[in-house]
Formats: structure tokens, sequence, C-alpha cells
């Protein structure tokens, strides 16, 4: 596992304390190439991965690193997904089924779609749920072809949902078909990491990755501090720490302190906009965890989804 | 252990199913909705008994309360049902699309001792929160007047395939989307006694209005505008400001934080002369599990404590909602006669 990660909301706008900060970011980002500056910083100041979400840019910003291999040859990516306002929007306006039906075909050619259809069948409404979810995965996950992937996270306003629902046979089909598809870790966002893991592992989801906010103010860490360091120090799991900051409520020092002093972090994913915040960080991060080098990971090859991804040959190079 | 039912599974209804689910006091043990891909997908991965159709719902499950989220046009008939067998409700905003019907239910609920709420979630948000103790401490003095303003991007276009496009369903920007900012007035002020001035104008939408405005007038020179948008492009997500001027200072607030000035110590929450700022991250309370907002597990735990007698109901009856459901009504008398007078000036 990468030990620093670089996060991307802080690209689309998104700042959990203040609107108005969320409003400067947004106009900030609103061009890619502002957004590939920040990218570059990173990638220079030596964090190599990078966690994406399947917003509307992560298009182009994927174009980008996959027209520059060179540039970019040391790459790792996180993709998160879904972003789930394109799809909560769609629906208010088309209705479920017509909503589904653009995001699986969209920007396909035709042999592509016709794949689709006869994996998915010819209407999504008579599928399993199953299906359904493995359907939008795949069109999701067709941004990230022919790059680097590491691991896939399921954004946690779906994960949680189906935390709470009790649908663990969704849970570890998400899982299992990351697994089969992409021949990568799946991973899990969620703002209620303790009774995620006891989930997971429940769900017979072995040592999974699951990322989360983990801040010294306790900021989206349902249900609290306490539980989060007892199944930190309690559960064989691989944590991932993001909102360390929490959108800025704590002080740095502090905060990399506290998250590099808890047990079995295994990386820390943090977002910022430039690239002296990047290099303080960075710098911060070196200091309690001098091993946090980029890891140099095997070559992995990511595996072809099945049928109605066939464009995905994600054929890695790592390092 | 509570025993729950689920009407109307769409987005409301699953985050409410996952929320109560989550709890270890209840269990839901019935889900009814009208799509046959939706039952038979609950029966399937949440091994929960679905229905089609409400009364036999009702009728057959063995329900102590009763979550309605179904299109507001089928609120009345589904509340009305529950309330008859006895059933604790929380029904989703807004509570009716015409105030008899509201009045109706609370009638019902009158003469009975069921727990009955409704989900206009703001009332359970912690920036909310902190304002109304400001303005209850009269913090910044007398009101003199207000703006709230309210926008999404929830219709960039037309909307045919979807019941939010249909007023009689309980579409609009009116009922489905500016009903919490009007039930935030009424939570944050105080119920208006007269609407002037309310306009209502498509964006995208052929028979609903996506944006409106009025203005709101109460005794004593109080006034405030209101002023909402679900087409506005410019947004992430839904999102409010709140801007309350009184005679001693002002709030401003938003879902994430509020700044206030005052022209002397407020003697509250440790805020000083001039403009202050807070934010969430300086007081949310910790929340046992967390889907999309604090706020939204802390409605129904607050309607789970209701029932089982932990907490006193009333943050979002019944009987404030058919409050809100009144100005609404109001809001659409004024703009038809504005729409009359704008007939009579051409």
């Amino acid at each position: 596992m990468d030990r620093v990660i670089f996060g991307d909301n802080q690209f689309f706008g998104i700042n959990h304390m203040s609107e108005d900060k969320a409003q400067t970011l947004a106009e900030r980002f609103k061009d890619v190439r502002a957004i590939l500056g920040v990218l570059d910083a990173a990638y220079d100041c030596g964090i190599h991965a990078f966690m994406l979400n399947t917003h509307d840019k992560a298009r182009e910003i994927c174009g980008h690193l996959r027209a520059n291999p060179q540039r970019y040859a040391d790459l790792r990516l996180y993709p998160s997904l879904p972003y789930a306002y394109k799809y909560a929007n769609a629906v208010n306006e088309k209705g479920i089924v017509e909503a589904l039906n653009d995001f699986l075909f969209a920007g396909r050619t035709a042999g592509e779609a016709f794949a689709t259809l006869i994996r998915g069948g010819r209407t999504i409404i008579n599928r399993d749920l199953i299906d359904v979810m493995k359907l939008l995965v795949d069109a999701e996950m067709r941004v990230f072809r022919g790059l680097n992937v590491r691991a896939v996270f399921l954004q946690n306003i779906v994960s949680d949902l189906l935390l709470g629902m009790g649908a663990r046979d969704l849970l570890k089909a998400f899982a299992d078909h990351i697994v089969a598809s992409y021949g990568v870790d799946p991973g899990f966002n969620t703002m209620n990491m303790p009774q995620m893991v006891k989930c997971l592992q429940d769900c017979g989801i072995e040592n999974p990755l699951v990322c989360s906010s983990i801040n010294k103010a306790g900021y989206f860490m349902s249900p609290g501090v306490k539980e989060y360091e007892e199944t930190l120090r309690t559960r064989h799991f691989r944590a991932m720490a993001m909102s360390v900051l929490a959108s800025g409520a704590i002080e740095p020092r502090e905060a990399i302190a506290y998250v590099c002093r808890l047990p079995n972090i295994q990386s820390v994913v943090f977002g910022a906009s430039s690239r002296t915040h990047i290099e303080e960080i960075q710098r911060l991060i070196l200091a309690h965890w001098p091993t946090a080098e980029p890891s140099c990971a095997p070559v992995v090859e990511v595996k072809h989804a099945a049928a109605g991804c066939a464009d995905l040959n994600a054929v890695t190079q790592a390092t | 252990m509570l025993r729950g039912g689920i009407i109307g599974f769409g987005r409301m209804g699953i985050t409410h199913f996952a929320i109560l689910n989550s709890r270890p006091d209840v269990e839901i043990t019935a889900i009814c909705d009208t799509h046959s891909f939706v039952r038979r997908n609950i029966a399937r991965h949440l091994h929960v008994a679905a229905y089609s159709d409400h009364e036999k719902m009702l009728r057959d499950a063995d329900l102590d309360f009763v979550v309605v989220a179904t299109p507001t046009a089928m609120h009345k008939a589904a509340a009305c049902c529950a309330l008859e067998r006895g059933l604790h409700a929380f029904v989703e905003k807004p509570l009716t699309l015409n105030p008899n019907d509201s009045h109706e239910l609370l009638a019902m609920v009158g003469r009975s001792a069921c727990v009955n709420q409704v989900g206009y979630v703001l009332r359970f948000s912690d920036v909310f929160m902190q304002v109304k103790r400001l303005l209850d401490a009269r913090a910044i003095g007398d009101l003199v007047s207000y703006k709230m303003e309210m926008r999404g991007p929830t219709v960039l276009g037309d909307t045919r395939g979807s019941w939010r496009s249909q007023g009689d369903a309980g579409g609009g920007c009116l009922y489905d989307f500016a009903s919490h900012a009007v039930d935030l007035v009424n939570y944050l002020v105080g119920v208006p006694e007269r609407v002037v001035g309310a306009v209502l104008r498509p964006v995208y939408s052929r028979q609903v209005e996506d944006a409106l405005c009025a203005t709101f007038l109460y005794a004593g020179n109080l006034w405030g505008n209101l002023m909402v948008n679900w087409s506005d492009p410019s947004c992430r997500k839904p999102s409010y400001r709140f801007e309350a001027l009184g005679r001693n200072g002002k709030i401003i607030a938003d879902l994430h934080a509020y700044r206030a000035f005052f022209r002397g110590p407020p003697d509250i929450d440790g805020l000083t002369e001039g403009w202050n700022q807070r934010h969430i991250t300086d007081f949310a309370a910790p929340i046992r599990f967390y889907l999309r907002g604090f706020e939204y597990t802390r409605q129904l735990d607050y309607f789970i404590d209701c029932i089982e007698g932990r907490a006193s109901p009333g943050v979002s009856s019944f009987a404030t909602a058919a409050e809100t459901d009144t100005v609404i009504a109001r809001i659409r008398a004024s703009a038809a006669q504005e729409k009359r007078s704008e007939r009579w000036i051409a």
C-alpha cells in the first residue's frame, strides 16, 4: 500500500467545514489545467498515488494522465466510485430506468453498447441488483482504462447505505467483482468505520481495505473517536485515514501527529490545493513515518472486465 | 424491539430504512413499493417482506410504526391508514398538498397517542439548531428582517419522466424543494401572518415551477424574503443561506457555518461583540450512524426516542408541518393574485 495518497475532494468544491471555502475551491479549480497543476506538484513532491472520484472532471484528468505515460510512469490510482450526485440528479430528472440506461450507454460505441445489452439483458428492470451494480461499476471504471489502478473504492454514500441496510451480499458482490474483473483490491470508504470493519469481516472479506475519516476532532467519525481507536487496536484490517485535517479544523502539525501515532494506519489520504501545503503535509508525515517513501510494488496487471467493457485493457506499468 | 414498516422505497425510503435498520432496537419487517423491480430486490437482498399494497401491509404485518416516503399526493391515504391502526407515523415532507388534508390528519393524531413526525430534516441540522438557540435567546435583539435563500441543481432539464414534473403528484419546486425553506423559516422565526408578492416561474419544467420568491409579513413590522431555485447549475448540491437582521446584530448561516455580528456582548456560547464565526466542526455532536448528513440520523433517532418515551415530541410534528402547508397554500394564493395583476396590466 502507498503510505501517502493524494485526495481530490478539493478539486470538486468540497469542503465539509465551510460553504465559502467550497465555493472558492470550485472557482479556483473550474479549469482542469488548474487541477493538473496541483496533481503535478504532488507528483513532483514524490506522491505518486492519487485517489480519484468519478466526477465529470475525472475523464479529462485521466485522459491527460494516459496521454503522458512518461511523465506519470510511476503513477498509482485509487478510484472511488460512484460520484453519487450525478446519479441522484439524473434520477430526479429522468426516473431510474432512463437514468440507468444513460449511464450504461453514454459515450459507448455501438458494439460496446450491444455487448452491455447482451450482458445486462434487454431491460435493466428485469435484472437482479447485483448485475446492475456490476454494469454500473464497469461503466464508471471505463474512465480509468489503460491506467495503473491499485484498488477500487466504493464511495461512502453507497457503502454506508448498504451497511445500514444490512445488504451484506451486495458489499461482498462488489468486492468479488473488483477482484474478478480488475484483479485489484476492493476498498470501502465509510463514515462508520467500526461497524463497517465488523460487517466486512462478517461477510467473509478478510483483512479488508477501509478508508475513513480519522482525525483528532472526531469529525465524521461515527459513533465516536473511542470506538475508532479501539477498532484500530483490535481488528485485523487495513486502515486508510482521510479527512485527517477535518477540512481545516485542526492545525496540520497536531493533525498529522495524532493520526501517525495510531496503530494500524496503512495510508494517509490528504487533499491540498497548493505546492506549499502539499510539501508541508508531506514533510510532517515523513517526520512521523520515515518509511513513507512511495512503495515499490510489483507489476500488477489489471485484467479486462467481462464482456461489455472490452476497452478496459488496463495493463499497468508499475515500478 | 420496535417493528417498523416503510411505504415508498425511493431515495428517502431507502435512506430511512438504512438508518433505522442500523439501530439494534428497531426491526423493519415490511416494505411497500409499487415497482416490481424494487420489491423483488427487497425480498432477495434485504430479506424483508415486500408488499405492493400498503393497506395489505398494515393489515398483515404486526407493526409499531410506519414511515411514509411515497410521492406527496399519496401521503394522506397512507398516513390515515396507519393512524387508524394506532401506529406511530413518520411522514416525508411536505405532509400533504392541501392544508385541509393536513388538518384532518392532525385531528386524527389528536384523538390518539401516536407519535407523529414529518421529515423536515433541517430542524435537526447542527448549525440551524444553534441559530435557533441564538434567536430564541434574543442574542441579536428584536428581528427587523430576514432573507432565506435555497438553491440547488435538482432540475436542469425537462423532467417529464419523473413525478417531480407533475404538480398534482406533489412535484414542482414549491412542494418538493422550497417546503424545506418555508418550514425552516417557521422553525427559526415563526409562521408569517401574510404572504405577498409571490412569483412562481418555470425554468426547464413545462407544467410546474422551478423557481419562486415571496415576501412574508409579521406583526410588529418584521418581514422576510424567500428566494428558491432548484434549477441552479452552479451548485453541487442543495444549499441554504439564512440572513437575519436584528436591532442588536446579524446572523448569516448555511448548513456548515454561521457568522454573527453583535453590537454588544451577547452573553451566550462564548460569543463576543463584533463579528464571530463558528463552523460545524466546532459544535457537531457525535452521531451513532452517519448517512448523508448528521441530521438524517438525528431526526429518526428522535422519532424512536419519542415512541420509547425518552424524548418529548413536537420538534417537527404534524402540527408544525400543517402550519408549513398553510404557508405553502398562501404562497400559491399570492402567486395566483400576482398573475391576475400581471394579466390586468397587460
